[in-house]
């Protein structure tokens, strides 16, 4: 889940989904939106699942994990997470 | 007008430093050395505007700060007005005067997350650096932080006279259970500019420190988050100061002045409008005084044709001047820069540990003073 101190938010002005955190912001892509809103205590099986439902080109069972270890290591997310190679969501500081 | 300055991007985040006026006396104070009057700072309404017209331009997060921000009665109303306006708030403070039941009126108003301030791990040391005491007081505002379950982070500057504690700090974050500790190395601007003789550390004390932190970081994983700002007197290169001159950063002083750097009054020549008098989007794209240093034009070799000259920019301006005398140089902390040899002179002078500290004043007030 995602850790206290971020927070989802949609930038109107940009055109943008935002992880915003006390020292910058994480730009989002779709995929990366939908799975941060997905981030409130669910397991990652149970991500994927309602992401399959939700968007036309779901994330696979390899990238969600890949994008929230790349979370974790950013200190974003808060569980233990299998390692995986790193996902292809946006980033800017 | 200078051609090829780019089309400026819009700020992500907005210190508002609401006052000047604080219980402590840090010698390292980023505030300016000619502090002004608590009867000059903007009030409730000019501030409600200053953040609508910060998200309108685009900002996210608003720093607020000063001084001690806790000082201003109406913090809950402008907390609670920047997050009706979708704005991340995070409130930067000494912890004196954080008790549980203000913080809990803040978490209330909506504050996102806030930081607390530590001079040192222990009470006597604290409170010298501080000018103040005030170790208990920011043990408890932690210890309320954290019953109420704000994010908190825990933030130490770090110079000569803690360094060799910065073990018992990582420590005393993790008994403290804070979310994030930031250790931050002194810059040497302003207050800490004036210090510098007795805040500079050793090569030894720098090398140690970093080494402490790589283990730490083994030891404790992910909490605390560890933030290491190092100095970069040390560096071979300089920071990307702001991220850039006018590029993602701005300060509104509680005068209403808007910097693109909350130390840049150091710096002669350069006017800063006010919010009193001209909208924030104007000030932001049009004021001489963000134009004056953003993008790459302005830049002096070798920073012009350097790879990094997006990376760090050429570093600080008000580190330039301060070094050099002149703003728009080279930052000398550079071992790039022709001038570098200032920063190796200043570390090669013996250490001053005796060295008497200037601690940050707020004047009195006397009758008659406009300000």
């Amino acid at each position: 889940m995602l850790a206290r101190h971020a927070r989802y938010r949609w930038d109107g002005l940009r055109q943008q989904h935002q992880l915003v955190f006390p020292e910058g912001v994480l730009v989002l892509n779709e995929s990366g939106a939908a799975i941060v809103r997905c981030c409130d205590g669910r397991s990652i099986g149970e991500i994927v699942a309602a992401l399959e439902n939700q968007l036309k080109d779901a994330p696979l069972e390899s990238d969600v994990p890949a994008f929230l270890d790349r979370l974790f290591e950013k200190g974003l997310v808060i569980d233990a997470l299998d390692d995986a190679k790193l996902g292809a969501a946006n980033e800017r500081k | 007008m200078k051609t090829g300055i780019p089309h400026a991007s819009r700020p992500f985040a907005l210190l508002a430093e609401l006052t000047y006026r604080c219980p402590l006396k840090c010698p390292y104070c980023s505030n300016p050395l000619e502090l002004r009057l608590a009867r000059e700072e903007l009030d409730t309404a000019a501030w409600k505007r200053v953040l609508t017209e910060a998200a309108a331009l685009g900002v996210i997060q608003v720093h607020f700060s000063g001084g001690e921000p806790l000082v201003r009665h109406d913090l809950d109303e402008l907390v609670s007005h920047a997050r009706s306006l979708d704005l991340y708030t995070h409130l930067i403070t000494s912890g004196i005067g954080a008790d549980e039941h203000r913080l809990a009126h803040l978490r209330d108003a909506g504050l996102d997350a806030l930081q607390i301030s530590l001079q040192d791990s222990r009470p006597a040391e604290n409170d010298a650096i501080a000018g103040a005491p005030s170790f208990e007081q920011k043990c408890r505002a932690i210890e309320a932080a954290r019953r109420l379950e704000l994010p908190l982070t825990l933030n130490v500057v770090l110079h000569r006279r803690n360094l060799d504690r910065i073990e018992d700090l990582v420590g005393l974050a993790e008994k403290c259970n804070v979310d994030r500790l930031e250790l931050a190395h002194v810059q040497y601007t302003g207050w800490a500019f004036r210090n510098r003789a007795a805040l500079l550390p050793t090569r030894e004390q720098v090398e140690r420190a970093a080494a402490v932190v790589a283990r730490s970081r083994e030891r404790l994983g992910r909490r605390p988050e560890i933030l290491h700002v190092l100095p970069d007197y040390f560096q071979q290169f300089p920071k990307a100061c702001l991220n850039g001159w006018g590029r993602v950063f701005l300060t509104v002083a509680p005068d209403g002045a808007v910097l693109p750097c909350q130390t840049a009054r150091e710096i002669p020549g350069l006017e800063f409008p006010s919010v009193r008098e001209v909208a924030l989007q104007e000030i932001w794209f049009h004021a001489p005084v963000f134009q004056r240093f953003r993008g790459t034009d302005w830049m002096p070799e070798p920073c012009r044709s350097c790879d990094r000259r997006e990376i760090d920019f050429g570093g600080c301006r008000c580190q330039a001047f301060l070094l050099t005398g002149d703003a728009g140089a080279t930052d000398p902390v550079c071992h790039l820069s022709a001038r570098h040899h200032i920063v190796e002179e200043a570390l090669r002078e013996s250490p001053k540990p005796q060295a008497a500290l200037q601690f940050r004043t707020y004047p009195a007030r006397t009758r008659g003073v406009v300000g």
